[in-house]
């Protein structure tokens, strides 16, 4: 999430709905949605599913709620995010009429976009106790596969939530950790995963969050629409692992595959944990060639869900898939509490 | 009790105080480091050597048994954890005790044993370390064996050296006692301790219940009757044996010196013959006589004295012991009736001291006759003559406490003693209004809590309150949901505003006629809103004198009386704006919207035609989205059958208020329609207020959730078969992940509770093996929530302070002085069960009182030098200076350093054991866990956090405004530190506490508080 330089757009009620008097007559403050800067983490891929490179910013169009937005800043795997007038500057053809980055945020960005903040949930409940000790291979093996620019977080989750590892570049704090972990009971995969996109959503630059669960859930009191929704919100895309037992329960499968894809990450089912191979792969590779673009909204009466849509343009690019966070839904920020994140869409 | 102390012991197993422990019979070595170990048998990494056996000894009982004798997978794992660990032992013996390897040749047997292979070429950096046997690598990881640390090595990294020393512990008795008692030591296996305990539920369950008494009634019990005759007592033991006290050749009985032949008769033998006393005790009427002694034991000493008088001690225990009543007192998991507990801790006495019946004893009679016990009550009364004295309903209340139920005679007895008790002479309830209350007790006492905090509601308007409650019920299932849900959120509101004093004393009864009133004639929803926006009209006449507010008004006033220091203003707006970032997150309509355009709807009923802005703040209703979903409607009727059905969200989202606003042509009826669907918003936002108020540290529900508080189902809609919506609301669709979330259904009486349960699953614990403890964290969450510190002077701070500390000076006083040490122990008799009174008593005696000081409960201290210096006014002259202090401010400010005030303000709600909200300090033992709800006797009578964040807060230099930040703070802190192995582990309560507190004196915690540290 990035802070500085964020637009405080205020939408007043006058200007939204212009007969709001009596609010104002008593001296109500105005209500305002915080919309910071928006980031977006795109991936584009072929028909076999090969990542494309190489796109230039002006490939690409984003739309929110109907509106044509500007680009702000570009980037694509782990290369440094520029501004556009910077690519501009450099002589590359980039249309950026009206745009204003100011260097400092473009200074913050390209020193925290450098590699990705990943959060590994790991499921500890009941329903992992037989593959318990392969899941924990498995995840051992992940973390080893990451590049070493990125940073990553170790949490797992029974009926709670533990924070085994904080963000660390130190993989052996972080294989302790996993093998740390125990055996728990029930599982609150929901309530978990919200509090691990909390901790994710204070952190600038790319995050993810990497869940290793089979489902199902019996504890959590939050809907993982609502926890969905946050992670758009905040732009964190998710990640499922899983093997085919979790191809058992319908509601996991449905929600790991609709999740996953509303926030522009995947959801995968390997045989087994040992299998997970592929999933590894594909993850890394994400992280590796992800395009990251973000844009400062135009004014947008909008205080609710706002939609997103990304497109390549030029007819040549048409054929290829483009996978990232459908919207986002700014946050009111009248009476947010002292503390309290009032982040709208990142 | 009051009694002679019950040992005058030296050797104690310490529960409580690690290093205050002394002598002990033996030792056993348990295979494998102690760390492993305790992860394995789920034992808190925090506890000291002479807890882990009886805590083994616990968990493989309560834990390791289901159907009958058939393990569970937990005790099958630790039993299996114990053979790997046997096996690593005689490795690492090779070894010195360390487990080493240079290299990968070295780690053959090694990986066998954990069940581990190596992947890729061993010795290149590549090399990890793979599952080759599930079952052993599950034991070595759960375990936690350095894994990590061994794989470097076979990376080519540095030898792996892993200390691998067994760990002794002390016994109880010499190991051959419980070894020889067991009946089931196979041939098969080892005969040592450990298989015995993991092997056998009974001697597990007998080493945990001895291990909970004092020293020296287990070494006696021990000598005189031995391990094996106690054998088949161990669940009696477990369950009642903690009050059971040999002292000086007798056994100490409730009563004191007076009742020992009541207990003679009682039991057949002297309480001067221990062995045979004990074994009779134990063994009688399946341990119900056993249940008895125990629950006299926790009465206080008036209490003893009324219940162990010669004739009533056989009397009552005649009722008890009832032949209709069956089962034993040892069943089940848990100890059963705790109405008999609370029957003899919180009976209530009149002004001549016999027994308060409310009404008289007629109405009970009557009621009685009539109830579902009548079968019973009429068998008693053929026995024993009619119902004509309070003992005789006492006797009655004795034989109805076995009665499985929550809601019987004895549960609307107490309940309505409690609310009884507390009315000033001549101001008692009268009899119509007891009957009244018993008959409804059912359907709605969770709601009765209110009348037992404020005396002052009167008979009328408790009759009134069920005569609206009453006409409620009445209307149409359409709109009996939002009338039943804006008259609680506004009785809710006038609660917090009484509790608060906005609303004087003097008017709590007109106020609250006049708040519910409007509900009683209720014919459409149309006028639910109305009777809403009246009954809100009213709230804001009784607290500002004006008729009508806006909404942050009524926010301003929630958030507690108007402050005038900065950092009371500052405490004040930062309360007011946590309610408000709720309603934010609930995305609720704000209260100005819905009054104008109902005053517009009003207009346009009279033909007017309403201001243009009218309709655009209509419009404010129809702005809330539902979460984007993520399954169909098809996937939630067939995944969240029964639970995801949400009427009143629908029927909001369906509404077109601007609509009806900008119509030219509009019928009478849909403007009364269109007011009736404001009537929907008006509840959400008002019981959303109530949300907001009680709101518990780090909750997230509440804020991440929108549809949280608009589900309230407080007409059973969403879930079938309720019948009792006005008791205290169930969490449904926990865990359901089609079901739009978790929600309450029932009523709003106990919200602070219901709203802490269900947060309480987002509070990170520290420690990896830790549990959010979920008996106990609600009650701590409830009791950081509802007290508020807006009218507490700085006086009274200091002198909260003061009272722990100058219970502390006593104890060090008393370490030197007999005379001294025996009143300090008989005052704390009152609150300590032997066991601990022991502990405490041998570290006195034994020059310990240092490391004492901090294992001792701040209620504890604080009730030190309160009740000595009740007791004894004329001997603490000299004693310490806080004592000194304590006293030179008692002369000058009688009143605010009184305990009537002080527990007033920093006391916690009690709403189980006390039937109230309003805040005390009790007063009470460590209550033993029941099953079912009554387990929350046992977080009630933890009392002690707030005292110890206020001594922090006056000893930081904080201004008293400062703890309504500080103590959700720092008690939210203190659950997450909670490292405990059961939920009676209080000593896991204390460190946390203890934890909490010191990073708090090192800064870490409570900086934002500490910007304005308010006393110079």
């Amino acid at each position: 999430m990035v802070r500085k330089g964020s637009l405080l757009i205020g939408l007043s009620l006058a200007a939204v709905f212009p007969g709001v008097k009596r609010a104002c007559a008593q001296g109500n403050p105005d209500i305002h949605v915080v919309v910071n800067m928006v980031q977006l983490n795109v991936a584009v891929t072929d028909k076999k599913g090969s990542y494309i490179t190489g796109l230039r910013p002006e490939d690409f169009a984003i739309v929110e709620d109907g509106i044509l937005e500007k680009a702000a800043t570009f980037s694509e795997g782990n290369s440094p995010t520029r501004s556009l007038s910077e690519i501009a500057a450099q002589g590359e053809a980039v249309s950026v009429p009206g745009m204003q980055v100011s260097p400092e945020d473009v200074a913050t960005l390209s020193n925290l976009v450098n590699g990705a903040n990943v959060f590994v949930l790991f499921d500890t409940s009941d329903y992992m106790y037989r593959g318990f000790v392969f899941a924990q291979d498995a995840i051992s093996d992940f973390i080893r596969s990451l590049g070493t620019a990125d940073k990553i977080a170790f949490y797992s989750y029974s009926r709670d939530l533990s924070r085994a590892a904080g963000l660390t570049a130190d993989r052996g704090q972080l294989l302790r950790a996993i093998r740390s972990t125990v055996a728990g009971d029930q599982a609150a995969l929901y309530n978990a995963l919200l509090l691990t996109l909390k901790d994710a959503a204070q952190n600038t630059g790319r995050k993810v969050v990497v869940v290793f669960s089979n489902g199902p859930d019996n504890s959590s009191v939050v809907p993982p629409e609502d926890v969905a929704e946050f992670a758009q919100s905040t732009g964190v895309s998710v990640y499922m692992i899983s093997t085919q037992q979790a191809r058992l329960e319908p509601v996991s499968t449905a929600v790991f595959d609709r999740m996953t894809a509303a926030t522009g990450g995947k959801a995968y089912f390997a045989k087994n944990w040992r299998d997970e191979h592929m999933a590894f792969n594909s993850i890394r590779d994400d992280l590796d060639h992800l395009y990251s673009l973000s844009y400062y909204p135009k004014v947008n009466p909008n205080s609710g869900w706002r939609s997103i849509t990304v497109k390549l343009v030029g007819e040549k690019l048409k054929k290829y898939k483009v996978r990232t966070r459908n919207g986002y839904r700014p946050q009111p920020a009248r009476f947010s509490a002292e503390g309290k994140s009032a982040a709208g869409g990142n | 009790m009051n009694s002679s102390l019950c040992l005058s012991i030296l050797a104690t197993l310490s529960l409580f105080a690690g290093s205050l422990s002394a002598q002990n019979s033996s030792e056993f070595v348990i295979p494998g480091p102690q760390r492993s170990f305790l992860r394995m048998a789920g034992i808190s990494q925090q506890v000291t050597p002479e807890e882990v056996l009886p805590l083994l000894s616990r968990n493989a009982f309560t834990e390791g048994y289901e159907r009958a004798d058939h393990p569970t997978e937990f005790l099958i794992l630790l039993r299996r954890y114990v053979v790997q660990a046997r096996e690593l032992t005689s490795l690492a013996a090779q070894s010195g005790m360390v487990i080493r390897v240079t290299n990968c040749d070295d780690a053959t047997q090694l990986l066998r044993i954990l069940g581990y292979r190596t992947r890729g070429i061993c010795g290149k950096p590549e090399t990890t370390l793979l599952t080759e046997d599930p079952e052993r690598a599950f034991l070595a990881i759960d375990s936690g064996f350095p894994l990590p640390e061994l794989e470097q090595t076979l990376q080519g990294g540095k030898p792996f050296e892993y200390p691998y020393s067994s760990t002794a512990v002390p016994v109880i008795f010499p190991e051959g006692d419980w070894t020889k008692a067991s009946k089931k030591n196979y041939v098969e296996l080892s005969k040592d301790l450990l298989d015995t305990i993991l092997y056998d539920p009974s001697v597990a369950r007998l080493y945990w219940a001895l291990s909970r008494l004092d020293p020296e009634t287990r070494t006696f019990l021990q000598q005189s009757v031995g391990v094996t005759k106690l054998l088949p007592y161990a669940a009696v033991i477990d369950f009642y044996g903690g009050e059971i006290c040999v002292s000086s050749g007798k056994v100490r009985v409730p009563g004191g010196t007076n009742a020992e032949s009541g207990w003679k008769d009682l039991v057949g033998v002297s309480p001067s013959s221990p062995a045979a006393f004990v074994t009779r005790l134990l063994a009688k009427d399946k341990g119900w006589l056993a249940a008895y002694f125990d629950v006299l034991s926790r009465a206080s000493q008036e209490q003893q004295q009324y219940f162990t008088d010669a004739r009533r001690l056989r009397f009552f225990y005649n009722g008890l012991r009832s032949p209709e009543a069956a089962g034993g007192a040892i069943r089940g998991a848990f100890r059963p009736a705790p109405g008999m507990l609370l029957l003899a801790t919180r009976l209530r006495f009149d002004e001549s001291g016999a027994p308060l019946i409310p009404g008289g004893i007629k109405v009970w009679q009557e009621f009685l006759s009539q109830s579902h016990n009548a079968n019973l009550v009429h068998k008693w009364t053929r026995q024993n003559g009619k119902l004509s004295e309070p003992d005789d309903l006492v006797q009655t209340m004795f034989a109805l406490s076995r009665a499985p139920t929550e809601s019987g005679p004895l549960q609307i007895f107490m309940m309505i003693s409690e609310l009884d008790g507390r009315r000033a002479a001549g101001h008692h309830l009268s009899a119509a209004t007891v009957g009244l209350l018993a008959r409804k007790f059912e359907d709605v006492s969770d709601q009765y809590r209110i009348f037992s905090e404020f005396p002052e509601l009167d008979d009328d308007s408790i009759a009134h309150f069920l005569e609206v409650i009453q006409a409620v019920n009445r209307a149409p299932m359409a709109y009996r949901g939002n009338a039943s849900g804006i008259l609680q959120a506004n009785v809710g509101i006038w609660q917090i505003l009484a509790r608060q004093g906005q609303i004087s004393t003097s008017h709590l009864n007109d106020s609250w006629q006049r708040v519910i009133s409007p509900f009683s004639g209720i014919r459409s929803e149309a006028q639910v809103f109305e009777a809403g926006r009246t009954s809100l009209g009213e709230l804001f006449r009784f607290s500002t004198g004006k008729v009508r507010g806006s909404q942050d008004e009524i926010i301003e006033l929630l958030a507690g009386p108007e402050q005038k220091t900065p950092e009371g203003m500052r405490m004040h707006r930062e309360v007011a704006n946590r309610i408000r970032s709720v309603l934010d997150d609930q995305r609720l309509v704000s209260l100005d919207t819905l009054l104008a355009v109902g005053d517009g709807l009003v207009e346009k009923a009279k033909g007017n035609r309403p201001e243009e802005y009218v309709a655009t703040l209509a419009a404010q209703t129809r702005e809330f989205e539902m979460p984007r979903p993520i399954f169909t409607n098809g996937e939630r009727t067939e995944w969240a059958a029964g639970v995801y059905n949400n009427h009143h969200t629908d029927t909001e989202m369906h509404s077109d208020l601007p609509k009806v606003l900008k119509s030219p042509t509009v019928s009478r009826a849909q403007i009364d329609d269109a007011r009736g669907q404001l009537a929907s918003f008006l509840r959400d936002t008002l019981v959303g207020l109530n949300y907001a108020y009680y709101e518990p540290p780090g909750a997230q529900a509440l804020h991440n959730n929108p549809l949280f508080v608009r589900s309230h189902d407080f007409a059973g809609e969403s879930i079938g078969g309720m019948k009792t919506l006005w008791q205290a609301p169930e969490l449904v669709g926990q865990g359901t992940p089609a079901g739009g979330g978790a929600h309450f259904v029932g009523s709003l009486a106990d919200l602070p509770y219901a709203l802490a349960s269900l947060e309480q699953d987002f509070i990170a614990p520290s420690s990896v093996q830790a549990l959010v403890w979920a008996e106990v964290t609600p009650e701590l969450l409830t009791s950081a929530t509802v007290p508020r510190w807006w009218d507490t002077s700085p006086l009274e701070l200091h002198a909260v302070a003061l009272y722990q500390k100058a219970g502390e000076e006593l104890l060090v006083a008393s370490e030197k002085d007999e005379v001294l040490r025996g009143k300090v122990l008989d005052v704390l008799s009152d609150r300590l069960l032997p066991l601990r009174l022991s502990q405490v008593q041998h570290a006195l005696e034994s020059g310990q009182t240092e490391q004492l000081i901090p294992r001792m409960m701040p209620a504890d201290t604080f009730y030190l030098a309160a009740e000595f210096q009740r007791k004894y006014p004329d001997e603490t002259g000299a004693l310490g200076s806080a004592i000194q202090e304590l006293q030179d401010l008692a002369r000058q400010h009688p009143e605010e350093v009184s305990w009537g005030r002080l527990s007033h303000d920093f006391g916690t709600p009690h709403p189980r054991m006390a039937q109230n909200y309003g805040l005390e300090l009790l007063n009470v033992a460590p209550m033993p866990p029941f099953a079912g709800e009554s387990n929350r006797f046992l977080a009630e009578s933890w009392d002690s956090p707030n005292l110890y964040w206020a001594r922090l807060a006056d000893e930081g230099g904080y201004s008293p405004v400062m703890l309504n930040h500080l103590v959700p703070e720092l008690t939210l802190a203190m659950i997450e530190k909670i490292f405990a192995t059961d939920f009676e582990d209080w000593g896991a309560l204390l460190r946390a506490m203890h934890e909490t507190g010191a990073e708090f004196k090192e800064g870490k915690l409570g900086t934002q508080s500490r910007l304005s540290s308010a006393r110079p």
